[in-house]
């Protein structure tokens, strides 16, 4: 279905000839084949999301604000995406138009004032190579440089491996520029009493709760087109000072930056050194359990195939067999990655110090093998910039999170064994899901608000092309939202957008959302949700990711 | 190979963009950080690896048809190869330039071409060159006077294969002409395919007409074994590709160099010596066919296999064509063996060089959309400050001598051959 030619030529007055398309092929591009990607719902086989009406890219905050008029004009539904990974950025229903922002790529590093301002196509790579060439950094997000950070700042939590030093991508938001879903404007912080981006919550409003969010509204209306974040700084030299053979890519870095793989001899001590960093806060530049992603058996094999150009995924199970690497992969089995940048000698000595005494404090050592610099400069490159997020989806061509337990590290670590232990007899017993050894969590040592927190997911590997594998995962993942349940855990990561997005791709009605939300423990924020969504979206164009509640179910039920 | 055997890595293409980015791990500014010249130029993801592995399965689904935008889409792939280096830092199980390529195939044989291509190819059937206009009696004249042998006739060490740019080209016949003049000083008995010299018709690969390429490079491989020759020499980058990759999928088993390893082993043995000094700063442009693009060819047969229950990987080890081990260092050697010669490098070189808009045919096909892959080219070639642009094909080196940066201002553009042969 495409949109009747009045409409299409009135999007067409507004962003021009060559930025929309309602050709079928192009519009089929845009649709988001669910399986394939971390969705956090199914997955389920042959699953794609709706065929838009049009694919249209703005160039502009005004072409933007035009567009949305015209939605509200023809009632019809819009999603904005810039680097549509995963499903969230695809649009819910048939009557919808896709707006894809890649055309709005704005950079400007302001060093003075230690921020950048960015639109949606600046992607954390580029802002972190304009940035340290002024000697500054950004938190680049767990997804990876490869991601927008203006959606990861203005719609979600943003943490990642740097949020340690660097705070969460919502916590570095200053100013905002963005067009709400009736067409207004609406300029946050600073911005909106005209003196500039350096702020976010004032003089001007601050928007910060109803802009953007993470387990309550889940995202955002509206489209935003612009804003500032907050930059941190980088004490290394202005380019990454990349060699190496591709894929093997590494950087050597000046003698201040040191990375470790820190191992613990239990998962109390590892609860314990996470504490000891959250108390001492200038100890790291970056904490990630990065690496036990590819699972508990194979990681230390993984790590000498990645860091040598020859080696493939044939080489598996003989270097699994090495007994050498199996030794100091065993050795590894409860680690951390961790990156650390002096300001100064002084400090980068204090900070060699501080790691040594809590490994003294906790029992803990650091690996040998992580130490070759063969594989310490890989490793500094991999994390600084997380430009290999897609060795996510190496193994198989698919993966989905798992768990995602609590983000209180004192919770999670004593279920750490129970749960890899549910994973390694799933893919024993039933081989959907790739066989790495259970354990294959992962995650930053990430907000430090609130006494710190932590990222907890595991990777579930399987295979997009097999129907069976994609069954299987989806019945894994039911099984552990069970077991979550029963540990009064929450929601499994693989279900956070089960309550979103249908199996059929499509978005919850309001009703069906009603149906839903009010057997909900404490359901009345999502009545709030409503009356947000109300006074910002009279037309509900944004579908069904912000999550409400019709304040008139709660009073009759 | 059909559309159909790609069916797995459509499906396991994880659409994470990075075959829109050069590797990150190589990123140093935000002007430069683009790889693909069509999803860069057009911006619609369907221009991407990743839009093109979807449109493919909607294709072979039924879910839509070869409209005029779908036949852009496909035909404005420059097959430069970049999407594919970049995809390969961290996938081991897709292969987006093999089938960017196929689609192409597909489409031509549904009869899915541009007008544009049908000239070329009818050409090509012709006369034996893609240049449209050009005909197989005026191949030879660049050679007229220089005595060479024949292959098919003489004992040579090498074959030396022009190529139908340097053949026809009358601002590149110069270059050709120079680097068998090196090539004579420096003790080489060098022969040609004589009349048997004809296109290596490895753009018509490139645009997907691959029974039209397979047709041309039988005939080509026959001449070559029939006159016994070991190692064939070629000074563009192209025919390289085709000679070295594409030909030994064929059977083709001589040695394929191209000039700049050639001119740099006869440099290395002091064969060859550059003495005059050359008062320039260049920067050097690596073709993608010599480069990424120009790694050896590895014969393999074998299927997938799972390990660890879903992880892929391949029975017998599967070459992995990244880039890794293409021809980056031996023109870099000659540049920097030239006294007065300065190297100064751009931000996408090596594996992650930018096209120069010529790719795929392109240049014959989607005239705007080249000029202005090549204008990226100039422009990124002129903020380094080089007097001059040099390159070792002559596809680029007529993309840029055309080309402007983007305050309009031009470079100079030189073959390495003219390099060298200054500094004799």
């Amino acid at each position: 279905m495409a949109l009747d030619k009045e409409k299409y030529q009135a999007f067409e007055d507004i962003v021009g000839k060559r930025n929309i398309s309602q050709d079928p092929g192009v519009l089929e591009t845009y649709r988001c084949i669910a399986q394939q990607s971390s969705a956090h719902y199914g997955p389920y086989v042959d699953h794609m999301t709706p065929l838009p009406q049009a694919v249209i890219l703005p160039g502009s905050t005004e072409e933007v604000q035009n567009i949305i008029k015209l939605c509200n004009k023809y009632k019809i539904q819009f999603k904005a995406s810039t680097t549509f990974w995963s499903a969230m950025g695809f649009i819910g229903s048939d009557y919808a138009v896709q707006i894809d922002m890649r055309r709005m790529k704005y950079l400007e590093i302001d060093e003075k004032n230690q921020m950048a301002i960015i639109e949606p196509h600046a992607i954390g790579a580029v802002v972190q190579a304009e940035a340290m060439k002024v000697g500054l950094n950004l938190n680049v997000p767990g997804v990876g440089c490869s991601s927008s950070v203006l959606a990861s700042t203005s719609g979600w939590v943003g943490f990642g491996p740097s949020s340690y030093f660097m705070g969460c991508a919502g916590e570095n938001l200053l100013g905002a520029e963005w067009v709400l879903p009736d067409g207004r404007i609406m300029r946050t912080g600073s911005l909106g009493a005209g003196a500039g981006w350096f702020c976010g919550e004032g003089p001007g409003p601050s928007a910060r709760g109803i802009a953007r969010g993470f387990a309550g509204s889940a995202g955002t209306m509206g489209i935003c087109c612009r804003l500032a974040i907050r930059l941190h700084p980088w004490p290394g030299p202005a380019n990454f000072p990349t060699e190496g053979t591709i894929p093997a890519y590494r950087a050597v870095l000046p003698d201040n930056f040191k990375t470790y793989t820190l191992c613990f001899p239990s998962w109390d001590a590892y609860a314990q050194a996470f504490n000891l960093f959250f108390e001492n806060q200038d100890i790291l530049y970056l904490g990630h359990r990065q690496f036990n992603m590819f699972g508990r058996d194979a990681k230390g094999a993984m790590v000498n195939i990645l860091t040598d150009p020859d080696k493939q995924f044939c080489d598996l199970p003989e270097l699994m067999k090495d007994p050498y690497i199996k030794k100091q992969t065993e050795l590894m089995k409860i680690d951390i990655q961790v990156v650390i940048a002096g300001m100064t000698k002084r400090n980068m000595e204090y900070k060699e110090k501080a790691i040594d005494k809590i490994l003294e404090l906790t029992g803990g050592w650091k690996n040998e093998m992580m130490l070759k610099p063969e594989i310490v400069n890989w490793v500094l490159m991999y994390l600084l910039r997380l430009g290999h997020k897609n060795l996510n989806y190496t193994f198989c061509g698919a993966y989905e999170g798992n768990y995602g337990m609590s983000p209180n590290h004192f919770v999670t670590a004593p279920l750490m064994e129970e749960a890899s232990e549910i994973k390694d007899k799933w893919a024993k017993k039933y081989t959907s899901i790739a066989d790495t050894g259970g354990d294959s969590d992962m995650g930053s040592i990430s907000i430090i608000g609130g006494g710190g927190a932590t990222g907890w997911e595991f990777f579930v590997n399987f295979d997009a092309y097999d129907k069976d594998s994609i069954k299987g995962t989806k019945e894994f993942i039911d099984s552990t939202q069970e077991w979550m349940f029963k540990k009064g855990l929450g929601v499994d990561m693989g279900r956070w957008n089960a309550d979103l997005r249908k199996s059929d791709g499509k978005n919850y009605s309001q009703e069906e959302h009603d149906a839903m939300y009010i057997k909900m423990p404490q359901p009345m924020f999502l009545t709030y949700n409503w009356k947000i969504r109300n006074v910002f979206n009279p037309n509900n164009l944004t579908g069904s990711y912000y999550r409400t509640l019709t304040p008139e179910k709660l009073k009759t039920d | 190979m059909s559309l159909q055997d790609f069916r797995a890595m459509m499906e396991r293409c994880s659409n994470c963009s990075y075959c829109k980015w050069i590797p990150f791990d190589k990123m140093k500014s935000q002007r430069f950080a683009e790889n693909c010249p069509s999803s860069s130029y057009y911006n619609f993801n369907t221009y991407s690896a990743r839009g093109r592995f979807q449109l493919a399965q909607t294709l072979m689904d039924g879910r839509c048809d070869y409209s005029d935008t779908v036949t852009e889409v496909i035909h404005s792939c420059m097959a430069c190869g970049l999407c594919d280096v970049s995809c390969k830092v961290c996938r081991y199980n897709l292969e987006p330039l093999e089938h960017n390529i196929e689609l192409k195939v597909s489409a031509v044989e549904k009869g899915k071409i541009l007008p544009e291509q049908k000239v070329i190819i009818d050409n090509l059937k012709k006369q034996m060159t893609m240049l449209p206009g050009k005909t197989k009696v005026k191949r030879l004249d660049w050679m007229k006077d220089l005595d060479l042998k024949d292959i098919l006739k003489d004992k040579c060490d090498i074959a030396f294969f022009p190529g139908c740019k340097y053949s026809y080209d009358e601002n590149l016949q110069n270059v050709c002409r120079s680097v068998i003049d090196i090539f004579k000083k420096a003790g080489v008995i060098v022969g040609t395919l004589g009349k048997s010299d004809n296109c290596c018709a490895g753009r018509a690969l490139q645009m997907g007409f691959r029974e039209e390429y397979t047709k041309a490079a039988t005939a080509n491989i026959k001449a070559l074994e029939k006159s016994g020759v070991k190692t064939l020499v070629t000074p563009c980058s192209d025919c390289y590709h085709t000679f070295k990759r594409q030909y030994a999928k064929l059977g083709l088993k001589i040695q394929v160099l191209h000039t700049v390893e050639y001119l740099n082993t006869l440099i290395k043995e002091g064969k060859l010596k550059l003495t005059k000094e050359v008062p320039l700063t260049v920067t050097y442009h690596d073709p993608c066919h010599l480069g990424r693009l120009g790694e050896e060819y590895i014969p393999w047969e074998g299927k997938e296999k799972k390990i660890l229950n879903q992880v892929h990987t391949w029975e017998p080890r599967r070459p992995r064509y990244n880039g890794a081990y293409g021809i980056y260092d031996a023109p870099r050697e000659i540049i920097q063996s030239i006294p007065g010669v300065k190297l100064v490098e751009m931000e996408r070189i090596r594996e992650y060089s930018w096209c120069c808009g010529a790719g795929g045919g392109c240049s014959e096909t989607y005239h705007e959309f080249a000029s202005w892959t090549a204008n990226e080219r100039v422009t990124e070639a002129n903020s380094t400050g080089a007097d001059a642009l040099v390159t070792a094909c002559p596809w680029c080196e007529s993309s840029f001598s055309n080309a402007v940066d983007e305050n309009g201002k031009k470079i100079k553009v030189m073959d390495i051959i003219e390099l060298v042969q200054q500094a004799i």
